[in-house]
Parts: structure tokens; sequence; C-alpha cells
């Protein structure tokens, strides 16, 4: 009769785990390298915005304003002589502190509603989601001016009112997620061993679903900088003199045709990093999909 | 006879189909499980064959309790498991275990094959550091996984050696009675004898009882001690397992193995196959009196009115048709 | 007589991140007209890529077919263009899918998805089509053809969409119906109503079937020859009678010895074939059976065996069996 020989030799692939896998396949993109590669350059740049140039954004250079680039002023100054450049520096760090604060309460509050919504199902995933389905329903913008309204002016109310608006959008995602992850065996099993909800959600769920998550959240990020960018030009983001990129847009466009470059600087700054930030969420979404793996 | 483990008492799951956004009315049932009890032996397997739809995977998880049953009683160590609350069960969960069907499914992606194995160890903090590594090497190397392998994900192993990770995990606890959801019906069939083989061995080293649920009917003949035949969620037929195979009552059974095809061309060419007609009804809408009825070749005038009792035909030989005066109420 | 369809020396390979997977790898076998043959093997042995071949489905750019030649009725249809290859395909060669819900169009009525052949190979217009399918639908044994015609795949049951696959596969009466594997997903009772279903369409028109499965039994009951796969290559084939009496390859003797038999009594253990089947981006040197078998000699890791014949009209690949021994088959 047939002797048995190495009965279990695995398979001799490379051996990693999943998201070893996912980055190596992100690291295949080059777009999406390009993208992160923009993101890391600009925050370090905005965080060593004073090393780079000696202007603050709120100085003033009543003498020299409205000049076009020049040696002196890289990018020109604006009606009140304030350096360009430099407030295009500074104003990165309010867009990707905008982008960050606001996902961390956006994911702060969709995560365990949405995680909720979905494990328990039944009626508490009604009530949670017509709620969710009512906010859905107003345009996104209005509920925020209502918000700052209400809440005040300051930056961290902006970040509180984008988040607070935010979240229902992860909140779907998770309950989906969680839900379609709900029915697999490997949570029958953990259920067979003992385990309750809490633990399986934490454990089992939470982490599989990670993957949209994580594409969502960068998705989010343009769009928070770009809805700020949006109340900065309506007059009620960001207070003047902290620079936003949405502000510095604004007072460019009313003078779009004598000095197009006021315009054109900060506009184009806002395109990049979004082009960025999708780059980097489209290549996540490709690197992260299990189905694209072999 | 050997003591027994498990005993189930009419069991039945029914679950509601509703109509509606905000008030939910129901409008039927769907009939997965209507009413089925036996008894599991300490070291014995129960096989239970049926095809799809007829309720075998929602009662083996009935009897866990990952489906809370609609009525009925599933008895263990004295005490009924429906009356229990989750919480009351997870000292329980220890003696009772699982194995699935689908080795992919069945195993979370992200955990390392140690976390798999280990994890109801964990979860009811039995072992900590090198005496879990430990007791996570010996399950390997009972399953036939070489204990190096401990590191590796899911995705790096075929489907026979996660079915083996499968079956470690189940064993981790030491328990009395796992239930296996077709254990081998996604594998190879070169495979497929391996694993079979593995679960014998177990059951010798550790009198573990197994409720074997398949489809594949040659399988269930080689593992089984006795045999449940279900069909839309009703019993057919119960019986020792040779007795069975060479006697079948049920004109269902006698169906069934008629449709098993004989890897033997020589046997296929005298064989005469018993085709049954039409579809498996719908479990929301049962035929009346007997289910098997509309399909039935041997059915009679008195089959849609009258229900069967599953009832001892002689031998310990359990059948639910009219054909045989036990099953008349 | 030529055979109908004639494959010879396929070699089909998919290039993925990893390398390249030699899935079909020299791969031949002929169809007579009107024969059922049947590709057994296991998952991963190549049967349904080259099947899948045949048709030119392979999935591309991934997927190849790197050489050899396939002629239906003395063309090659490898050669055709790809509008060639369309009119081929439904209308000469079609095929029956393992799994009917996901190779139905979920949005297409069931009447619709059957004379869209029609449609395109006959140049039917939509009602004749409608109708011929309703046709074709009462052929295959679906109650009330005329209402069901209009209902969409998920209001059909698992058999009934097999059917339904079953009508849109004869349609426009191919000469070769390709089942690959038509039924896995459904059960035993169902599995008998759906084979008994082809044989007779096939046997009334004269029609050639491969059938691809790995279940022994099937194969038993309705092939007349049988090809074993595994690994990409053919291992051995013959008449069913031959191959299952008398296996002249030690997996074939393997597969048949695992698998645990209604008709005969019961054994105490079974007896599995050790181990796995091979990588098939690095497959090893010499047979590629050689880690699982308990017959190897020396020359089973040196070279590929190639398929010769040991008993008339009975062809294996294997060291061993070609110097006349064959320990592994049982003494009747």
């Amino acid at each position: 009769m047939a002797i048995a020989i190495k009965s279990t030799k695995a398979f001799e692939r490379p051996h990693h785990s999943l998201w070893g896998d996912a980055i190596v396949r992100l690291r295949r993109n080059y777009f999406a390298m390009i993208g992160l590669g923009f993101i890391v350059l600009l925050a370090i740049a905005a965080i060593c915005a004073p090393l780079i140039t000696h202007y603050g954004f709120a100085d003033q250079h009543l003498t020299e304003i409205l000049q076009g680039p020049s040696w002196k002023h890289w990018m020109g100054t604006d009606q009140l002589g304030r350096d360009t450049f430099a407030r295009l520096l500074y104003g990165a760090r309010t867009s990707l502190a905008v982008g960050i604060f606001t996902q961390f309460i956006v994911i702060c509050i969709g995560l365990p509603v949405g995680a909720s919504a979905g494990y328990m199902g039944g009626r508490v995933d009604n009530y949670i989601m017509r709620f969710v389905d009512i906010m859905y329903a107003f345009p996104d913008i209005l509920l925020i001016i209502l918000l700052r309204s209400v809440l005040g002016g300051s930056i961290y109310m902006l970040f509180l009112a984008i988040g607070l608006v935010g979240w229902v959008n992860i909140a779907r995602l998770v309950r989906g997620q969680i839900m379609s992850l709900k029915s697999r065996d490997y949570i029958s099993a953990a259920k067979a061993m003992g385990g309750m909800g809490r633990y399986i959600t934490w454990r089992h769920l939470l982490p599989n679903s990670l993957g949209p998550i994580i594409v969502s959240v960068t998705f989010n990020v343009p769009r928070a900088i770009f809805t700020e960018a949006a109340l900065s030009y309506i007059g009620i983001g960001v207070k003047p003199p902290t620079p936003s990129w949405g502000a510095m847009i604004q007072d460019g466009f009313n003078l779009i045709f004598s000095k197009p470059y006021m315009l054109l600087f900060p506009a184009i700054a806002l395109a990049l990093l979004m082009l960025a930030f999708t780059f980097l969420g489209d290549g996540l979404r490709d690197a992260l999909d299990p189905k694209l793996r072999r | 006879m050997a003591e027994i483990v498990i005993e189930v008492n009419n069991l039945a799951k029914y679950f509601p189909v509703t109509r509606g956004i905000f008030r939910r009315k129901k409008i039927a049932d769907v009939k997965a499980v209507d009413g089925v009890s036996f008894t599991i032996h300490k070291g014995e397997t129960l096989g239970l064959v049926g095809e799809s739809g007829c309720g075998k995977t929602t009662l083996g998880k009935c009897i866990l309790q990952l489906y809370r049953p609609t009525s009925g009683e599933v008895i263990f160590e004295g005490k009924d498991l429906c009356e229990m609350s989750d919480k009351e069960l997870v000292p329980v969960r220890q003696k009772l275990q699982v194995i699935f069907q689908d080795p992919y499914d069945s195993l979370d992606p992200r955990f390392t094959a140690l976390d798999i194995i280990g994890e109801p160890l964990q979860i009811h903090k039995i072992s900590k550091g090198k005496e879990y590594n430990d007791r996570v090497a010996e399950l390997m190397n009972l399953v036939g996984l070489a204990p190096y392998m401990a590191e590796r994900y899911p995705h790096e192993f075929s489907g026979g050696q996660r079915q083996r990770l499968g079956i470690a995990r189940a064993l981790a606890l030491q328990p009395e009675f796992i239930m296996c959801d077709e254990p081998i019906s996604a594998l190879d069939v070169s495979i497929q004898a391996q694993i079979i083989n593995l679960l014998d061995d177990l059951q010798q080293k550790f009198g573990v009882a197994y409720l074997f649920i398949s489809h594949d009917l040659s399988v269930v003949r080689h593992i089984s001690d006795r045999v449940i035949v279900m069909y839309l969620g009703k019993v057919m037929e119960i019986s020792n397992r040779d007795e069975l195979y060479k006697n079948p009552l049920h004109p269902y059974t006698q169906a069934l193995l008629s449709a098993v095809p004989i890897p033997d061309p020589a046997v296929e060419m005298n064989r005469e196959v018993i085709v049954l007609q039409g579809e498996v009804p719908s479990p929301m809408n049962p035929p009346t009196g007997c289910v098997f009825h509309p399909r039935c070749y041997r059915a009679f005038k008195d089959c849609p009115k009258i229900i069967p009792l599953l009832a001892d035909a002689g031998g310990g030989h359990q059948v639910a048709c009219l054909l045989y005066k036990t099953s008349w109420p | 007589m030529t055979p109908l369809l004639q494959v010879r020396n396929i070699k089909t390979y998919f290039h993925t991140q990893d390398g390249v997977v030699k899935a079909v790898d020299g791969v031949s076998y002929d169809v007579e007209r009107g024969e059922t043959i049947a590709l057994v093997g296991e998952s991963g042995c190549g049967k349904t890529v080259s099947a899948l071949s045949i048709l030119r489905l392979v999935a591309e750019p991934a997927g190849k077919i790197m050489s050899g030649e396939i002629l239906f009725d003395k063309v090659d249809l490898l050669k055709l263009s790809d509008e060639e290859m369309r009119k081929m395909r439904g209308a000469k060669i079609s095929i029956i899918f393992q799994e009917p819900l996901t190779s139905l169009n979920p949005v297409l009525t069931i009447g619709r998805q059957i004379s869209e052949g029609l449609e395109f190979h006959k140049n039917m217009s939509v009602p004749e089509g409608m109708q011929e399918a309703t046709r074709l639908l009462k052929l295959v044994g679906i109650p009330h053809p005329e209402r069901r015609v209009y209902d969409y795949p998920h209001q059909f049951s698992g058999g009934m969409r097999q059917r339904a696959m079953i009508a849109i596969a004869i349609a426009c009466q191919p000469q070769l119906i390709i089942a690959d594997e038509p039924t896995t997903v459904v059960d035993v009772t169902i599995q008998a109503q759906l084979l008994e279903l082809i044989k007779n369409i096939t046997k009334e028109h004269n029609t050639s079937l491969i059938l691809i499965t790995h279940n022994l039994g099937i194969v038993a009951r309705y092939a007349k020859r049988v090809f074993v796969m595994y690994a990409g290559n053919i291992v051995e084939y013959g008449s069913a009678m031959d191959v299952y009496h008398s296996p002249c390859h030690p997996y074939t003797a393997g597969l048949l010895a695992s698998v645990p038999r209604l008709d005969e009594p019961r054994k105490t253990r079974l007896q599995p074939i050790e181990g796995q089947p091979p990588d098939l981006i690095a497959p090893p040197m010499g047979c590629s059976f050689q880690d699982r078998c308990g017959y190897c000699i020396g020359e089973c890791q040196k070279e590929t065996p190639h398929l010769s014949e040991v008993t008339p009209n009975h062809y294996a690949a294997c060291c061993v069996s070609q110097k006349g021994s064959r320990q592994w088959q049982k003494s009747s």
C-alpha cells in the first residue's frame, strides 16, 4: 500500500499576511505612491513651514501688495502684502488638520454606531438606520452651516461640525460590512466557542471590515478639505488671519482678471492635494480588495 | 448501550417571513425543522443525511444554540440548552464544538494558525504563554499539521489543511460532542478520505460523539453508527447503519440510495435508477399529510391526508411512512 | 471516421503575480460523434481549463493558449478569427457551466437568454426566439413553460436553473456539448434527473458530450471513455470498463480505492492518497505524481512519463506501468 510521503508540505510561496500582501500591491501602484509622496511631502513642508520661509502668514508688507511672483516673494503677495507662498504652506496645515481631525471624529461616532446597528440588527438597526436616512436627506453643507451657527466659530468647532455631519457615511459602510460578515462561518465558529457580542465585534468583525473603511476615510479627507475650503470661501470657515486655501481662493477670485496668479496658486494646490488623496484612495482600494489578490 | 450525550426532543425551528416596513407582519413560516427527536450516545457517530432544504444544517445549528429553536428541548448534562441564556451557555460550549463545511469561510483570514487553533483556549482563558503554545503544537500534530506552520495564514494552506485547522480548533477544549456540518463536501476526493480517517482516529482516541451531516451517502455509510434521513424538516427514517443501507424502508431513502452512482461501470450498467419527479417543495408551503407524497413513487390515497408517525417498524428501525402499519396514528 | 473533436497537445498557461501556472500542459484527446467521454480529476488538474480552451474562453490577458491545435470537424479552432469563433460558440459547440446562478444573467428573463443564441445564430426574431424557448423549456422538463419563459433566474430553483442552462446549450442543436461539473451544486436526486435528461438529449440528437467531473460514480454511469487528469496532464485514458477495472496508473487506482462504495462491504479504514497535488508553478522534475505515489522507482524522478499504450486502447503515463508491473491492481 502507498506510503505517506511528505504529506503536509505547504506551498513554497513568500510568506506574508494579508496586510503585507496589500502593502506590496500598493507599492506597485505608481499613482498611489505619487499621491502618498505628495501628501507626505506637503505634511513635512507644512510642519517645517517656519524653516522654509521666513515670512509669517500674517505678516503684512503694505508696500508690496499684489505683486506677482518674484525672487523675493516666490508666489507673489496678496492684497495686504502677505507672502502667498507662506500662506500656502501654513494653509496646508489647516487643510491637513481638517482632513485628519474630522475623520477622527467621524470614526469615533460612525464606527460604534454602524457596528451596533449591523451586529444587533432588528429594531436597533431599524431605528439607527432611519435616523441615518434622515440625516442623509439634508444637504451636507446646509447642516454644517447650521451647526456652525450653533457651535460657534473656532476651528475646533469647525472640525466638530464637519465630523458630526460626515459620520453617517462611515456608519452605513460599517453596518453593511458587518451585516455581510455576520453570517460567515468563522463568526459562527467564534460563537460556538463561547465568544460573546463585543468579543466577536472587536476581534473578528471590525478587523475584517477595515479595508473598505480605510478606503472610505481616505476619500473623505479630500471631501472634508474641500468642504472647509468652501466654507472659508463663503466666509464661515476658518477665521482670518489663519490661512486657508479656501479663503485664498475667494480673495483670488475677486481679482481673477487682473491678478490671475492669486487664484491659480491656491486653486492648483487644493486640486493637487485632492488628486493625491484620490490616487491614494484608489490604490488602497485595489490593494485591499481580496479578490484582486491573485 | 453507551450513555446518552445529547437528547433532542421535538425540536422545531421556524423562520418567520414578514412584510412591511415599520410594522412587520408575519405572512408565513419557513418550517426549516419541524418536530425532530433523537438521541446521540457517547462516542458514537450519528449520520444525518438529506438534501438541501431538508433542515439538516439548521438542526445542527439549533443543537448548538447558534440558532435558537422555536420549540423543543436539547438536553445536555441534564439541562435543557434551549432554556439557557447566552451567558450561561459559555461554559457549556467548551464541550460542544463545530466543524464547518467551507474550509475557506470557517477560518478568519486575518488570524494565524496559532490564533485560530488557540482561540477557544483564549476565550475560556485556559492557558497562557508556553503552555498555550505547547498545547497548540500538540493539537497541530494530532491533526497531521507541522507545528512550524503555526505562524501562517489560512490562505497559505490548502483546502484539506484548512479543514485540519478547523478540526484542531474543535478539539482544543476536549469536547464531548462535535457537530460536523458537511466537513468534507468542499474537499477533493483524495483528500476526503484523509479527513475521514482522521476523524475516525480522533474518535477512537478521545471518545467524542459526532453528528455527521452530509448529503454524501457513501461517506455517511462509512463513518456512521446510526443514520437519520431527513426531508423537508421532518425525519423520514432512523436506523443503525447496516440495517438502513441493506434494507431501506422509506421510499425516499430508497430513491436516494438508487440515485447515488457507483464507481463501477459494470455495476452501473445493470442498475435501475429510481428518478424522482419534480422539485423539492418550498418549506414555506409544505405538502399536507406526508411531506414526501408529491414526489413519492409509492404514494396512495391516504398519503396527502394523514401525517405518518415516526415509529419502530421492527428491530429499532424507525420509519415514518404509511406503507408500514406502525406509522398510522 | 474522423473524430468530431481532436485536441492536440494543448498548453494553456496563466501568468500570475507569483509565476506561470501551467494549468494545462500538453493535453490531447479525441471525441467521436455521438460519444460521451469524461474528463475526471480533482480541483486544479486542468480539466475545466482544457474545456474552456476548446471554446477559447480562457481569461485573458493572464491566461493564454500557448500552443497546440484543436480540430473541430477538421477546422483548427485556434486559428479562427474572433468573429468566426463566435459563430461556433453556441451553434456548433456549447457549454453547460457548473454554477447556474453566476452563469445566468440576473436581469434578463430566462426566455431571452435562451433566445439570445437563436437570434444570433439562426437569425430568429425575438418573438420567434421566445416561442422556441418555450418549446425548449418544455423539453427540459420545466412545468408551465409558457409562463416560466418570462421569469428571471432568481425565480427558479437550483435544479430548474440548471435545466434552463441545458436549454440554452441545446437551443441551436450543437454537435458538441461540454458539461463542466453540471451537477456539483445540486442534490443527488436532482443530479439523477439532470444527468438522465442530458443522456436522453444527447442520444436523441447524436450529440457528443464531454462530461467534466470529479465524481467517479457519474463517470461510471454515463461515460464510454474516460480521461484521468492530474496536475495539468492526462495520466490515463481508455474505456470506462478498462480504466475502472484495471487501472494502469497509481493515481487512478488511488482515487478508486479512496472512495467508499455503497455496493461493497464496509471497510474499517479508507485508503486515501496521502499528500497534496503539486504546485503548478514549479512542478517537480519527472512524474508529477511522485510525491504521493507508493510505487516510485528511480526513473520517476528523472523523466516525465508520456502516455503509452499498456493494453489495447488503454493508455497510461507511468514509468512503472510501462515496465509491465501493476501491483496496485486488486487480484480479482
